[in-house]
This record gives structure tokens, sequence and C-alpha cells, in this order.
């Protein structure tokens, strides 16, 4: 008998594909997504933002939480990036860096260049300028995000004018034009509108308008549906994409939801404990997973091919970010962990897969299988 | 809305019905009405005693007593006193310099308050908030009465023996520029570096503005005169156009600069009217500031025309401001003659017999009322600015400040724009509740400073187990406290559009 | 034990190591908190201080306290019964640190004045402690039965609140304490705390309605748990943080509403005393003899100052929110 803390040795020769559908699925795995990544204009190679060793710190009561510990990446114009992880593992913490929007005591390091320049060592109001003109956010909850004492129209119009001194009128017919573009009837009079009297899916167009309305390069998209009904999540996702075309901007899509990756990401950057531990072309990424974490949320999501099977969701906790535990952060929770990986904590290596990169110790044992989620099997379905 | 508003006022109303009967009942039963006449030695003592029982219907059962107060009351009577005197007249007097003194107070704390909680929550830790909630604190923590006292003593009595000879030492100059100096450094945001700088800058300012003021007797004949009217006011023009506008373009700016120009011009030619005007006057001439103003706005605002004619309209009545300020101070030396330089007076809402011209008049109500509504508004004063601070500070860890910052705007409209009115929303239901408080501080206030008004009716019917004064002080009181509360309820209709749809 | 060495700790219970999740009672985070608000702690401290010195010094109901002296006993005025009270020690120019015969002087007809504070003091902290029991007690019935009930009973007694806040509390005050001044001050006390509940009643009745909508209520609904259970079983403890702060600040504000009333002379009556009736009986001594003034203030200020750090402290422990940045 062995204890789930020892890894199992899979079996070679268990089929298994990641069919993972494009974007999100109801209950009964129904809703597709009409719009997909192939079918909007492919990234150009040029580089429009880099984000090179970003460590955010929190200084706090109980000691320092080291949100973010050492993010790099990359991000060509009209690229959609992925950034996966459990919450908690500084996903928004990292976003908020890059729009300079994290609260005054938090401690940032290293570098974040947009087209070159170093937005941490820019003027803040050079800063400003580029916040919601060039790199434009949209949130995860769009019944806060919204000013409930202001109408749309003029919160949108509030977002040009920003920017570009023109007379009212002008700012208010663009802000319509980018209703009539996200989606929402009658915009004309739906300027007048306040939040309250918009559904949560019409607060996240509106979200969406504002982001784009000043043609911006980048949209960071902070799990912009976890608030949202499934129905309404994939028209959001596909409303994303369409704009994004419409604009010519690239994406940072953030989620926890592996789901939500698959069809809408050219690649994908997984987070775990403030590092990311997984980096590459989105496909590689969720057939070949080089790091047991990534493995491990693969099995947890349902598909169409294991939707008779029970799921495996990752035992344990992420650990506190005020105390990491030595070695690699995944080991407590890790299947294939062994003294080493409690240790030495890994770096990002390149893997057997060309571009794509993973922190790990023991990526060659997963690519040695064929199904890695296989390792997070129990012990039962392992018998079956 | 209009349905709201009705229903609150039904609800209201049966409300302060329901209040008067607990009153009434409560005073009569509070104690023996007949003790004075009882230890009364003079050999008409029965029919004394008789007569007012007659009079106050103590044979009466309460209620029964109740009810015909009511009655008269629907047809417009107070009733009279114990002694027979008529309500009415008593409460007539009493009246205005009661409501004078919680309106100024409740004003006061209001503005004040809210002021200072903002800064206060935009400069958190910073040491201005720390001492800001340190003073909170002890205002909450002040015996109302005592501080009146201490105030009358030490404020009043010093103050006006200190106006004979306006000097500033020397070391009390070194303690305000400290002090000034503190006040700027605990401002300014940054490292200690700029505190510092701040720091001295502000001490430097204020040492030499007392020096100033000192050396050249400024007190006993106080004024600001032409050029620093102009000063002070375009320098507020400058102030409201970056808080309304920023300064990017030059719309705005020249709007509010006008609004200055004018108000100089205005001063200088309007002399002889404002020798002695009348409040409607006044009244008038505000109204006709805001109509020029905003004209300037609409025409020199251009792309940014709404912001410019805000800008123009706070610039053009700061400086009437400014003006009807400055015709007090000149106005204060006669003044102080004319009451034996003793302005800040200690007792009573006005001096007895005190004839002067629109400005004295206005300075010897200033005068009375500059120490009780110093004592009565330090409670307010702190429960607004907590308040405000913990209601601003919420506001700004919202998701939607932080959408207005994503957006890049400045932080000026951040905080202008998204997050104050935001914070205003929970402050006026606070509105209602400090107002009843503030009356209740003014019955102490009043009865310390030797005031004749409401106060003073409510406590002597409420000693003598008389109920008539003290229900006509109830009357006036408490539908103050519907109307207030009407305000309140409609302000936070105005602010908050959820309600205001719904 | 702080967080970084329990966090430190592998937790052997689970296979979960190094998880800094360490689970905390309610009520160690609460104090943990409180302690570390310096100015609660403070005012903690004071408080305590001051009611042992009034408690211990002349006595109560009976007791004999270390004190020689009474608050009735008239006596030949020394010095004209200025205070006897140094606090200077002598390198700094003063007489050096020492009590004296009247440390806070005499009264006109030559009582010790500190006996006489010291009973003040008595009777002002006794009569804030029953109203804040009898407020809270009101305040919370009502209100969670309002909160909880909701329909015709919550219209009622929510009607009966705004009658009792269209009252301003000093006026209903005043005219209850013209009643039973001279009653003593614990049933002045009991009739204050009558008419004070309304405020807390409010706000125990907001948070009942929103946590009557929780899941663990409709839970315990589901299961047929009787309303008084689900009331004082599964929504009032966790209303505690809210009516402990309330009642700690409508202790504050007793204090102050008291010596107001018996500063008007609608209060605690003589020969009895209170802090604010001495400062009322002895305004017009401020020029002459400014000490008989000063006493009784600092203390009502000593003691509402304290209560309210103590308020503050308690509510930055039940609800950290405010203090806290968030991302
Ligand atoms: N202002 C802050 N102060 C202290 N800790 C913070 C702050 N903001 C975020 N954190 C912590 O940083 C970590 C990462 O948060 P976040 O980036 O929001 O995670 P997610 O991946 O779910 O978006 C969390 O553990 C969170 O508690
Ligand atoms: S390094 Fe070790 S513990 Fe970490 S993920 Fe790889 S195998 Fe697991
Ligand atoms: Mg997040």
């Amino acid at each position: 008998m062995t204890t789930p803390n020892v890894p199992i040795e899979p079996r070679k020769g268990d089929a298994h594909t990641y069919d993972v559908p494009p974007t999100v699925l109801d209950a009964s795995g129904e809703v597709h997504v009409g719009l997909t990544l192939d079918a909007v204009r492919p990234p150009s190679e040029e580089e429009i933002l880099r984000v090179d060793n970003l460590t955010v710190e929190f200084p706090t009561e109980d000691g320092v939480v080291r949100a973010v510990r050492g993010v790099s990446y990359s991000l060509r114009e009209r690229e959609v990036l992925g950034i996966v992880g459990e919450s908690g593992s500084g996903k928004s913490v990292s976003s908020l860096a890059v729009m300079g929007l994290l609260p005054k005591n938090a401690r940032v390091r290293g570098q974040i260049l947009f087209r070159g320049d170093d937005m941490l060592k820019m003027s803040p109001r050079k800063q400003r300028g580029l916040r919601g003109r060039k790199i434009a956010m949209v949130f995860q909850d769009p019944m806060t995000a919204l000013n409930p004492v202001h109408t749309i129209g003029d919160q949108l119009a509030e977002a040009v004018l920003a920017h570009e001194l023109m007379p009212r009128k002008t700012a208010l017919a663009r802000a319509r034009e980018m209703l009539d573009l996200v989606g929402i009837p009658q915009a004309e009079s739906r300027l007048r509108s306040y939040p309250h009297e918009f559904s949560g899916g019409m607060r996240q167009r509106a979200m969406i308008a504002m982001a784009v309305i000043n043609n911006p390069d980048i949209i960071i998209a902070d799990e912009p549906t976890t608030a949202l009904d499934v129905t309404v999540q994939a028209q959001i996702l596909e409303k994303l994409l369409e704009v994004k075309d419409a604009v010519n901007a690239a994406i940072v899509l953030i989620t926890h939801d592996l789901g939500v990756i698959a069809g809408m990401a050219h690649r994908v950057l997984v987070m775990y404990a403030g590092r990311p531990v997984e980096i590459g072309d989105t496909d590689p990424v969720f057939e070949e997973p080089r790091m047991p974490y990534t493995a491990g949320l693969l099995g947890s999501i349902p598909s169409l091919e294991n939707s008779g099977t029970r799921l495996r969701p990752i035992k344990g906790t992420p650990p506190s970010l005020i105390n990491l535990p030595t070695g690699c952060p995944f080991s407590p929770r890790c299947p294939l962990a062994d003294d080493k990986c409690r240790t030495a904590e890994p770096e990002l290596t390149e893997t057997d897969s060309g571009g794509h990169f993973a922190a790990c110790h023991h990526w060659d044992r997963l690519a040695a299988v064929e199904d890695p989620t296989v390792f997070f099997r129990t012990e039962s379905e392992t018998m079956a | 809305m209009i349905v709201f508003i009705a229903r609150r006022l039904v609800i209201s109303f049966f409300v302060l019905l329901a209040a008067t009967f607990i009153i009434f009942v409560l005073t009569a039963l509070s104690g023996d009405p007949l003790e004075d006449l009882r230890q009364d030695n003079s050999p008409n003592k029965d029919l004394k005693i008789a007569d007012r029982v007659d009079r106050m219907q103590l044979d009466v059962p309460i209620p029964i007593r109740y009810l015909g107060w009511l009655g008269r009351l629907v047809r417009g009577e107070l009733g009279v006193n114990r002694d027979g005197q008529d309500v009415a007249p008593l409460l007539g007097h009493a009246l205005s310099a009661t409501l004078q003194l919680v309106l100024v107070a409740t004003v006061m704390a209001i503005i004040v308050g809210i002021v200072i909680g903002i800064v206060s929550s935009l400069r958190q830790y910073s040491g201005f908030d720390y001492s800001v909630t340190f003073a909170a604190f002890i205002c909450f923590s002040l015996p109302i009465f005592w501080i009146a006292v201490m105030l009358k003593q030490y404020m009043a009595i010093e103050f006006n023996n200190w106006l004979k000879d306006p000097g500033i030492p020397p070391t009390v100059i070194g303690v305000l520029a400290l002090l000034g100096g503190l006040i700027f450094g605990a401002l300014t945001a940054g490292d200690r570096r700029r505190r510092l700088i701040a720091f001295a800058v502000g001490a430097a300012i204020t040492g030499a503005l007392f020096t100033l003021l000192s050396v050249t007797h400024w007190f006993a004949d106080p004024g600001f005169g032409l050029p620093l009217i102009v000063a002070i006011s375009a320098a507020a023009a400058v102030g409201f156009t970056v808080l309304s506008a920023g300064l990017r373009q030059r719309g705005p700016l020249y709007a509010a600069l006008g609004a200055t120009l004018v108000g100089a011009l205005a001063s200088q030619v309007l002399g002889p009217l404002l020798a002695n005007p009348t409040w409607l006057e006044i009244l008038g001439f505000a109204l006709v500031t805001v109509a020029i103003c905003v004209g300037l706005g609409y025409g020199l605002g251009g792309i940014q025309r709404r912001q410019a004619i805000t800008a123009s309209v706070l610039t053009g009545l700061f400086t009437g401001a400014l003006i009807f300020v400055d015709r007090m101070l000149q106005a204060f030396n006669s003044y102080s003659q004319a009451v034996r330089g003793r302005p800040i007076s200690t007792i009573g809402a006005r001096t007895p017999n005190f004839v002067g011209d629109f400005w004295q008049t206005n300075l010897d109500s200033a005068g009375h009322l500059l120490l009780p509504s110093m004592a009565l508004i330090l409670v307010s004063l702190a429960t607004y600015t907590r308040y405000s601070r913990a209601s601003m500070l919420e506001v700004m860890n919202q998701d939607y400040v932080r959408t207005a910052r994503a957006k890049g705007l400045p932080e000026r409209s951040v905080v202008v724009k998204h997050a104050f009115r935001n914070g205003l929303i929970p402050v006026t239901t606070l509105m209602a509740f400090d107002f009843a408080g503030v009356i209740g501080g003014a019955v102490v206030t009043e009865n310390v400073f030797g005031w004749q008004g409401m106060g003073n009716l409510f406590i002597k019917g409420l000693k003598e187990v008389d109920p008539a004064p003290v229900m006509a002080f109830f009357i006036v009181t408490g539908t103050a406290i519907v109307v207030f509360n009407m305000i309140a309820d409609i302000l936070y209709a105005y602010l908050d559009p959820r309600i205001r749809l719904s | 034990m702080t967080l970084n060495a329990q966090a430190s700790v592998p937790d052997t219970a689970s296979d979960s190591q190094g998880m800094a999740i360490v689970a905390r009672t309610q009520g160690q985070m609460v104090r943990r908190r409180f302690f570390r608000h310096r100015a609660a702690l403070a005012g903690m401290i004071l408080f305590g201080f001051v009611i042992i010195l009034a408690f211990s010094s002349i006595g109560f109901a009976g007791i004999p306290g270390w004190w020689g002296k009474n608050y009735l006993d008239t006596g030949a005025l020394t010095n004209q019964g200025r205070p006897t009270l140094s606090l200077i020690p002598e390198f700094l120019g003063g007489t050096g640190l020492h009590l004296g015969e009247h440390p806070f002087g005499q009264d006109d007809i030559g009582i010790d004045y500190f006996a006489l504070t010291m009973r003040g003091a008595q009777q002002s902290i006794t009569i804030a402690f029953v109203v804040g029991i009898v407020a809270t007690f009101f305040g919370t019935i009502v209100g969670a039965v309002a909160g909880y009930f909701r329909g015709r009973l919550e219209a009622v007694l929510m009607r009966l609140t705004d009658v009792m806040i269209t009252i301003p509390v000093l006026i209903i005050a005043a005219v209850v304490g013209r009643m039973m001044g001279d009653s003593g001050a614990l049933v002045l006390g009991l009739f204050l705390g009558l008419v004070t509940w309304p405020t807390l009643s409010r706000l125990v009745r907001g948070e009942f309605l929103s946590l009557r909508e929780k899941e663990f209520v409709e839970a315990a609904r589901a299961i047929g748990t009787p309303p008084r259970r689900i009331i004082f079983r599964h929504i009032l403890p966790n209303t505690i943080g809210v009516i402990i702060v309330s009642a700690t600040l409508g202790i504050a504000s007793a204090v102050l509403l008291e010596s107001a009333l018996s500063f008007l002379g609608l209060g605690i009556k003589p020969p009895d005393t209170s802090l604010g009736q001495l400062i009322s009986e002895y305004r017009s001594a401020m020029v002459v003899r400014p000490w008989l003034f000063w006493w009784p203030g600092m203390f009502i200020i000593v003691i509402a100052l304290s209560i309210n750090f103590i308020g503050d402290g308690l509510r930055d422990a039940f609800d950290p929110r405010q203090t806290r940045v968030r991302a």
C-alpha cells in the first residue's frame, strides 16, 4: 500500500488527451464561443511590454507578505497572454504593479518596460499618461468597479477627457460608440443610466468599453468573468476578443480557471505562491505540462472526456506568503516531492519542448508519462 | 422622490405627536408643581394654591390635560405658564437667539469637520492625522459646560484685556510660528526632507505674518484693504481652478481670475451701497455675483465650460465673503469703542440697547455668538471629523476609486469627483442625529452664557413642573429636528441615485 | 505565541506542512489587536487607576477607605482652602512631591475637596455604568427582536425608537433627572438607561437584518431551531462586537450626560454630589478659587477620555477593516 504522499508510478499508455473546450462550458457543456483566437489578427513580433524580475512585498503587522517574487514575461503586439493560478498566487498584485495602482505601502522592485521605457522609474505624471490610454484594465467585479453615483456616460467620457481635451459632447459621442461596440443596446439612452440599472454582464461590457475607449495597446483583464453567470461568461470573453481586434490591443488575461485560457490565449503563464512556475505556448503547456502544479490544475477541470469521472482537486492549500517553506513552494502538496524539492527552490528552466519553461526539479518525470495528471489520482482510481 | 418625502413627512408628524405626549406626561409627573407655594407662609397661601390648581388644571387627569394642550396648539395657542403669562411672546424672544446659535454651530461643524476629516483621511497616519484624531477624542470627552466656563474665563476676559494693547510678545510669535510650521509639516506628504522644508516655510510665513500684524497694531483696527483682497482672491481663483479643472487649459483660470477682478471693482464701486445695507441687499449682491460668474465661466470656459463656471462662481462667492468680512473688520474699531473695549461678550445674545449700523449690529451678534458656538461646536466638530475621515478612508479603498485611477485621472479628480461625493453619503445620515445633540448642547451652553433663549425657557419650565413652556420649547426644537431630518434625507437622495430613483 | 513562531512549526495534524493559516479563535484575535492599541491600553490603565482611587480612598457602601477625611465633615479653612498637593520637585524650584493636608484644597465651608471629588467620581462612575448596562440590555433586546422578526413588531419598535430619537437625549434625560434626581445614583442611572437605549437598538437591528439572511441562520431555521435559540445562540454572538463597542462609548457619553444634568441642577442633588454637581456649585468660584472648578472637570475628562479610548481599541479589535490597507 502506498500513502498519498509517495508518488504513484504512472502507467504508460494511459491514453488521455486534454481536450479542453474553448473558453467555458456551462453545466451541460453546450455554450461555445463563436469567436476564437484563430479568427482574430495574429500577434506581431514587436514586443510592447516586458516585465523583468518583478517583486512586490507588503510590510504588514504580521510580517512581510511576499506577494510577487520574481515575475518575468513579455508581451507582443496583439498577443493574448494568459496568467493562471489559484487565488492568492499574486496575479492581481503583479498586474496592478504594471498599472501603477498598488497601495502606497507596497515595495516594488524589478523592471516594467513599456515599449522600452521603465514605468517604475517614470514620473508619476508620465505614468498617469500611460494609464488608461496605453494600458487599460478591466477588473474582476463589475458590481463594485463602477462608481454608483455617476452615470455610465459620465464615467466613460471622463476616461477620454483624462487624456484628451475635447468638448464633453464629443467625448460622450465616443462613449456612445463604444457602448455600441461592446453590444449594449440603445447606447444613446444608456449613457444616462446609473450602474445599478445595469445587469452584471452589462456592467462588465461597460467596463470593457471604458478600457478600449482610448484605443489602448494593452488591456489587462483581471478575472473579468469570475463574478458573472456562466452563461454570460462566454459572451464577455468573446466580446473581449472582438474589441481587442477592433482596437488592435494585446491582452493580459488573468484567471484562476484554466478552461478560460484554452481558446483565448496564445501563451500562458502559470503562477504559484507569487512565482511563475510554468510558461509557454498554450498548447504545449496544456498538452505536456512540465510542472506538477499545472498538471494538478489540469486534472481538476471538467472536460468532455472526463465528465464521467470524479474531479481531482489538488490537496492542501497554498503556503503563507509571509513564511514560505524552504525549497519548492509546491513541495508540501506535490506528489513528486523529495528531499531535493524540500531544500532547493527550482529555477525556471527550459523543458523538452521549445519555448516552454517550468520551475520543477523533476519535470522530466512528467515528460516520461503520457498523462501527467495521473500523479494526482487517488489510490482507488489508480487501482480501478 | 416626492412620494418619498411626503411619506417621511407623514411619519414624522405622528412621531412628533407621540413625542409631545411622552414629554408632556413625563414633565407633568416630574415633580410637585405646588412645591414653592406649600412652603409659602403668606396668609393667602390657600388662595394662591387654588388659583394655580385651577390655571394648570391640576385636578384633571394628565392625559386630559394633554388633550387640552393639544387642542389649544391646533388653534395656534401655546398656552400660559404657571404664573399666567402667555408663552408665545416669551418664546418669540428666545427663538431667534437659540436658532441662530444652533444653526451657526451646526453649519460650521459640518463644513469644518468634513474638510478636516477629508484632509486627515488623505494624510492617513501623518502627524496631522494623529493630532486630529487625538483632538477629536479630547473633544468627545469634554463636558460642554466646563469648556464653556473655561472659554468665558480665558478667551473672552483675557482676550478683551489683550485688545487694549494688541501687541504680540516675541515668545508668543515664536510659539505661533512653531505651530504654523508643525501644521505645514504635518500636512505635507513625502519624505523627511520635504516635511522639514515645509516646516521651515510654514514657520517662517506664520512668524512673519504675526510679527507684521503685531508691529502695525492690526488687531486694534483690523481690515484687509483692496490689495490684500485682490491677492487672496486671486490665490483662491487659482486654487478653485486647480480643484475643478486643473491648469491644462487657460479658459477656467481666466474665468476665475475674471471673477476676482469683478469682485475687486465691485467693492470699490459699490462702496456707498455697502455703507449700511440690509441682509436682503446682501443676498441680492450674492445672486448678482453668481449670475455674473456663470456668464464669465460660460464665455471664457472654452472646452471646459462646466468646470470654468464652477471655478468662477466659487471664486466670486469667496471674494464676496472676503469683502463682507473686510467690512465687518473695518467696523470693528468703532464697535469696540461703543462697547467700551470688550467686543467678545460673555453674557446674553446681544448688547442691551445697542444701536449701530448693519456692520456693527452684526459684529455685536458675532461677538455674542463666538464663545457659545465655540463651546457648542466642539462635540459636533469632532463627530463630523471622525465620521467623514472613516467614510473617506472606506471610500478610497473602493474598487471604483481604483477604476478611476486606472483611467489615468489625476489624483485631484479621483478625490473630488469619485471619492468625495460617495464619502458624503453616510455623513448625511449623521446630520439628523447630530442636530438633536446640538440642541441638547445649546440648552447647556445658554445656561453658562446667561442667554434668555429657549434652553432657559425649558429649564425654568421643567424646574417649576410647568408643561406649557417645556412643550413650547419642544414643539419648536422637535419641528426643527424633523425639518433637519428631511433636509438630510433630501441631500442623501441627491447624492445617491440608487435612493433617488427607487 | 506570535504568528511567526507558529507558522514555522510544521503542523503535524495535517499533511499540509508550512501553512500559516493558523487557527486562532475570534477571542484571541480580538485580544491581540486590542492590546496592540496603545491608546486603549493607556485608557484602560488610567481608568482602572481612577476607579481604584475613587472607591478605595474614601470607602464605599459602608466600607471605610484609607483617606482620613470624608466628604461631609466641614472644618476650618487653612490657607484659604488652597490645594496642598505639590508635584514639582525641589530641584525645579517647587516644594517637592507631597500630598499635604488637603491635596485638592477645601471648599468654602472647609470640606476636604479630595474627598468630595472622590465621592463625585464614585457617583458619576456608578451612574455611567448603570446607564450603560441598562441601555445595552434594552437596546439589544429591542434591536434583536425588531431585526429578527421584522413585520409589524419591527415597525412598532422602530417608530418607538424614532420617537426617542426626535427627543434630544439631554431633554428627555433632564425630565427624568428632574423626576429621579433625589433618589440616588442607582435609580437615576436606571431611569437614564431607560431613555438612552434607542441608539444601540438601531445598530443591533441593522446587524440582525443582515445576519438573519446568512446561510448559517437559514440552516438553523431549516432544521426547526426555535427563534429564541437562533437569536441568542446564532446571531447574537456575531453582533457582540458592535454591542460591546457601543456599550463602551455609551458609558463614556453617560458620564458626560450625568455631569451635564447635575450641572443644570437636574441630576444628583446636594448634600450628595457628583462631578457635574461640583462644577455647577462652584462655577462662580472660577476666578477666586479655580481649583474647585478644575479638579472635578479634570476627573470627568480623564474618565470620559479613557473610556473613549478603550472603546476605540475595542472597535479596532472587533472590526479591523478600517485599519488595513487593501490591494
Ligand atoms: N495591500 C496588501 N497588503 C498585504 N497583502 C496583500 C495586499 N494585497 C495583496 N496581498 C496579498 O498578496 C497575495 C497575492 O494577492 P493577489 O495578487 O490578489 O492574488 P490573486 O492571484 O488571487 O489575484 C495574497 O496573499 C494577498 O493576501
Ligand atoms: S520541484 Fe519538486 S516539489 Fe516542486 S513541483 Fe517539482 S517535483 Fe514537485
Ligand atoms: Mg485576484
